[in-house]
């Protein structure tokens, strides 16, 4: 079986269709992060769910506990997760919040939209 | 000047408490002094009595604020004009809170929950009260002085201050209004002795935490805390920079629960009894927040634990 930190998914971000990869335990944002790329978080570590995404496909696990005030299991059925504590267990296509947007930071480090 | 002393103590939340501990001793400095099972109860060097932070595992945000008062008499007061002003209150007793004595809860017109006392076990500042030296040298970290303030969310600042000022005796130091013509309060920054703020709270929902505060001595000290959250891998929401609001220097960055801390230097100004109220209007609220840059984060007015 292949090191847990050599493993990579590719993570695909509606409603752009750009690609990214996670390497290893890396979580959502921390990917999008080192790729990047921008979007709507608050405070990183969990708390304020801010930084919740669409998970259309793929499964993702979290390392941390995660409150329940923050992430509800209705949520988590609806296919929302916390994308600062998600790490990619699969391939995954997540899609950004609605009136949120994708900022590329590092514009030599993706190609194409946006 | 209120017979509230100061903010003493605040409870809070957090996801994983070994993770917390590391940020609130390794990082800010703090001293864990007594540790229960799910519970660790920590101190800063300046500070004097037994603890002034309890973190207890699970969830995130606030359980509730302690402020110490003066005397038995003056928390008897507070609670018969909390009740007339029509609040819930509620008396614990000596132990229930550890080293706390007896004391008045008291649920504001926010939902935030106050606890009124008048005794904790001494413990003393790590310098001592004889002959002591400016600072501890084996202070870690950030090295937090004391814990200063705490900024609530509230759906009506307006009320919250009406009720810190009438049932409490605090002074409103600043606020945020609509207009100075229809002065609707977005914000209130309130203190119970000379400090410019004690407690504050602005606009958002009921019952949460956007952030509590440790005081550093001035704007280098402030500097190198955030070298330390560089260190640390610690996020930052804003700064360093300088609040319109209380002129004080500030970082806002996160525990490792996502919970809102900031350190703040510099006392600009004593809130003396004759003390004239500051105002701003809410097209300068973001000057009076982020006083350099004149624009609010996303994360301000939507990152509450």
């Amino acid at each position: 079986m292949a090191d847990p930190k050599d493993v990579e998914n590719d993570i695909t971000v509606l409603p752009d269709g750009l690609h990214v990869t996670a390497v290893g335990e890396e979580t959502l944002l921390k990917a999008l992060g080192r790729a990047g790329l921008r979007y709507r978080v608050g405070c990183k570590r969990g708390g304020c769910g801010v930084c919740k995404l669409h998970l259309l496909a793929g499964e993702v696990r979290y390392e941390r506990p995660v409150a329940d005030s923050v992430l509800s299991d209705d949520e988590r059925v609806e296919g929302i997760c916390l994308s600062c504590r998600a790490v990619p267990l699969t391939n995954v296509v997540v899609e950004l919040q609605e009136g949120d947007r994708l900022r590329r930071v590092l514009g030599f480090l993706t190609k194409g939209t946006p | 000047m209120s017979k509230v002393i100061r903010l003493g103590y605040v409870h809070l939340r957090v996801t994983d408490l070994e993770e917390s501990r590391n940020h609130y001793s390794n990082t800010l400095g703090m001293e864990v002094v007594a540790s229960e099972p799910g519970k660790l109860y920590l101190k800063c060097w300046d500070e004097w009595d037994h603890h002034s932070l309890v973190l207890e595992e699970g969830g995130v945000g606030l359980v509730k604020l302690g402020y110490k008062v003066e005397s038995s008499e003056a928390m008897t007061e507070f609670e018969s004009r909390a009740q007339r002003f029509g609040v819930t209150t509620g008396r614990f007793s000596a132990g229930e809170n550890l080293t706390v004595g007896e004391g008045v809860r008291i649920t504001l017109p926010s939902e935030h929950n106050i606890e009124l006392y008048t005794e904790m076990e001494y413990a003393g500042t790590e310098t001592g009260a004889i002959n002591p030296e400016a600072w501890p040298r084996n202070v870690r970290g950030v090295g937090t002085h004391w814990i200063d303030h705490a900024l609530m969310p509230c759906e009506d600042p307006g009320l919250n201050e009406r009720f810190l000022s009438e049932v409490l005796d605090f002074k409103t130091a600043e606020r945020v209004v609509t207009s100075m013509e229809e002065p609707e309060v977005i914000g209130t920054w309130m203190s119970c002795g000379e400090s410019p703020h004690d407690i504050a709270f602005i606009k958002g929902p009921n019952g949460k935490l956007h952030h509590f505060a440790y005081h550093l001595e001035d704007w280098s000290s402030i500097l190198k805390a955030g070298d330390i959250f560089a260190m640390d891998d610690v996020p930052i929401d804003i700064g360093p920079t300088r609040h319109g609001i209380t002129r004080g220097t500030t970082i806002y960055f996160f525990d490792p629960a996502g919970n809102r801390n900031e350190v703040f230097a510099g006392l600009g100004y004593r809130v003396q009894h004759d003390f004239p109220t500051i105002n701003w209007t809410v097209d300068h609220l973001a000057k009076g927040i982020f006083y350099h840059a004149r624009e609010l984060n996303d994360a301000f007015t939507s990152v509450f634990t």
